[in-house]
């Protein structure tokens, strides 16, 4: 079964053509960093116009890289929540349309699923029940995924995304945006222990996170830093930082998988591209016996081909959309 | 000739089919729905009504702005996602020219002022003049101050006819001012598919990728960028002056 994939919910445009869920043909994906980069952050108006300027130039574009007709497909699937709203409109208008014109199914695909059926393509072999801690920039959770299309959030973060914090660290530090990476590069070199940051523990339920007292404390480290005149070890506050959010991460999706006696745990999302987050679970998953799936760093960020894989399973469930079908900035799993 | 034309640039949603014999079908909704929830199922259950179906289209027009940011790119999203799936052409045209086949009622020589409400005391507005029956562009579409607007027309000797969702509030100035104008009457003033449709007719076609929302404005974020980019020169220049 072979399914066009539209995503589109932040700065990402990208059109994918996957194959039964498990294969990716081809992921035409245009990413907008360039464009923001001079905000520090994404544009959400920026974001909407470039993804109605190229959407149908990548769908074209992906036809031609997999070798394959209009007539060959058999739905089209597309990221409907969550995301920026006017950006994710551009996607379901263009897919809807799509579909209904080429008379074949639309699947609408929840963003976050989409993430974690990356490593569906990454790992042949993996599949449900597993836990997955999906971390990105505006996400935070550890989801049991029980089927394909049967997940129940275990534990979310109760403020800012890692992300998000990643990327506040970064700009406080004056590193260009998207910070995640040049924060990752700085800390390869410098000593985790020299700064003391904080790790929140909140009330309630014991795999919930918290993330903004971290990022405070790292904007008010350098601020007084500036204030009198201190040079910081950047390489080492980007170490003691990197480890902080590791260490609120990776112990939590441990013990949860632990009592949900799952021994495979996966990791989906922008920050399981982090070096100190992917080798503290390869460290963590080894010493608890526990089979780990971290995608490529290819398959982390926002694409098309995760959103088709994971359309292949709704579809399978039985899940279809109409013409009327809508775009959601906010949307519970 | 069969053209399948959208209207989402403000808050109605509107979908007609016209062929050379004129308009075939016009929906319009004024609901408050918003358009990804409306604007594709108009044209699908107006085909279906119809006994048509997207392969008898031949061609997919829609209003490509001015108006409403994410309703343009609604309108442009869908009829790119129409046109690619059939390897059809499209037509963007701007949603004024569109509105403008409203004042085709007006004699010869009148002018046709369209103006739309584009908030923070603007209107998004261009002129045409009647001319054998059909409306002339006089300016290119434009976001225009009230007041600059006002002055506009006030040095128009001719008679002028005031169409779109602007129109009253535009006319309420003018009246002020006696202007020859005149508001066109609520069943005519307002943007619609059919007008979408009529004037794409007199159009070129474009391929689908071609086509792309007309903004005249930039991002607020664009916007402010420049604005303390421009300020900033501003102030080393004088610095640099007094230096």
């Amino acid at each position: 079964m072979l399914i066009l994939s539209v995503e589109s919910t932040c700065d990402e445009t990208a059109v994918a053509i996957t194959e039964n869920g498990r294969r990716a043909l081809t992921d035409q994906i245009f990413s907008q960093t360039g464009l923001h980069a001079v905000y520090g952050g994404v544009v959400p108006e920026i974001a909407s116009r470039s993804h109605v300027e190229l959407v149908s130039r990548l769908s074209e574009r992906a036809l031609e890289a997999a070798g394959v007709t209009k007539a060959q497909l058999d739905a089209v699937a597309v990221s409907y929540a969550p995301g920026l709203i006017g950006a994710v409109l551009v996607g379901v208008s263009f897919a809807k349309a799509a579909a209904y014109a080429l008379g074949i199914p639309l699947i609408p695909v929840h963003h976050i699923p989409g993430h974690i059926a990356a490593n569906y393509i990454a790992f042949p072999e993996l599949e449900p029940p597993f836990l997955c801690l999906a971390v990105s920039g505006g996400n935070t959770l550890l989801v049991d995924v029980r089927g394909y299309t049967d997940m129940a959030v275990m534990g979310a973060t109760r403020d800012d995304a890692a992300g998000e914090c990643f990327d506040k660290t970064a700009r406080v530090l004056g590193l260009p945006y998207p910070g995640g990476k040049y924060v990752d590069a700085l800390s390869q070199t410098g000593d985790d222990t020299k700064y003391a940051l904080p790790r929140a523990h909140v009330e309630g339920n014991p795999y919930d996170m918290s993330f903004s007292g971290l990022k405070t404390a790292v904007v008010n480290l350098v601020h007084h830093a500036e204030q009198k005149g201190e040079a910081l070890d950047r390489e080492s506050l980007c170490a003691s930082f990197s480890r902080a959010v590791s260490e609120t991460l990776v112990p939590r999706t441990m013990r949860l998988a632990k009592a949900l006696d799952y021994e495979k745990i996966a990791v989906a999302g922008g920050v399981a591209a982090n070096s100190r987050i992917r080798n503290d679970f390869k460290k963590a998953a080894e010493a608890a016996g526990a089979r780990l799936f971290i995608p490529p760093l290819s398959l982390c960020g926002d694409n098309a081909a995760m959103i088709g894989c994971q359309a292949y399973y709704e579809y399978l469930a039985g899940t279809r959309a109409g013409s009327d079908l809508d775009a959601y900035a906010n949307m519970e799993l | 000739m069969r053209i399948l034309g959208f209207e989402s640039s403000a808050k109605t949603a509107s979908v007609a089919v016209c062929d050379e014999s004129g308009l075939i079908s016009q929906y319009y909704q004024n609901s408050g729905l918003t358009h990804s929830r409306t604007l594709l199922p108009m044209a699908e259950d107006m085909l279906k009504n119809l006994s048509l179906t997207v392969d008898d289209i031949d061609l997919f027009a829609v209003a490509h702005g001015p108006g409403s940011f994410t309703g343009i790119r609604i309108g442009v999203a869908t009829v790119k996602g129409l046109a690619w799936a059939k390897d059809k052409p499209v037509c963007g045209v701007s949603t004024l020219q569109a509105l403008a086949c409203n004042g085709e009622v007006m004699p010869d020589e009148s002018l046709i002022c369209c103006v739309m409400d584009a908030r923070r005391g603007q209107y998004y507005n261009a002129l045409f003049e009647m001319r054998d029956g059909l409306p002339v562009r006089l300016c290119a579409d434009r976001a225009i101050g009230a007041a600059k607007l006002a002055e506009d027309i006030e040095n128009q000797k001719k008679r002028v006819f005031i169409v779109g969702d602007g129109a009253l509030l535009c006319y309420n100035t003018l009246e002020n001012l006696k202007a020859n104008v005149v508001l066109a009457p609520e069943v005519l003033r307002f943007q619609s598919a059919w007008g979408v449709c009529v004037a794409a007719a007199r159009a070129p076609w474009q391929s689908v990728h071609e086509l792309l929302p007309v903004y005249l404005r930039m991002s607020q974020a664009e916007r402010a960028r420049r604005e303390s980019a421009v300020g900033h020169a501003v102030h080393t220049e004088k610095q640099g002056g007094s230096a």
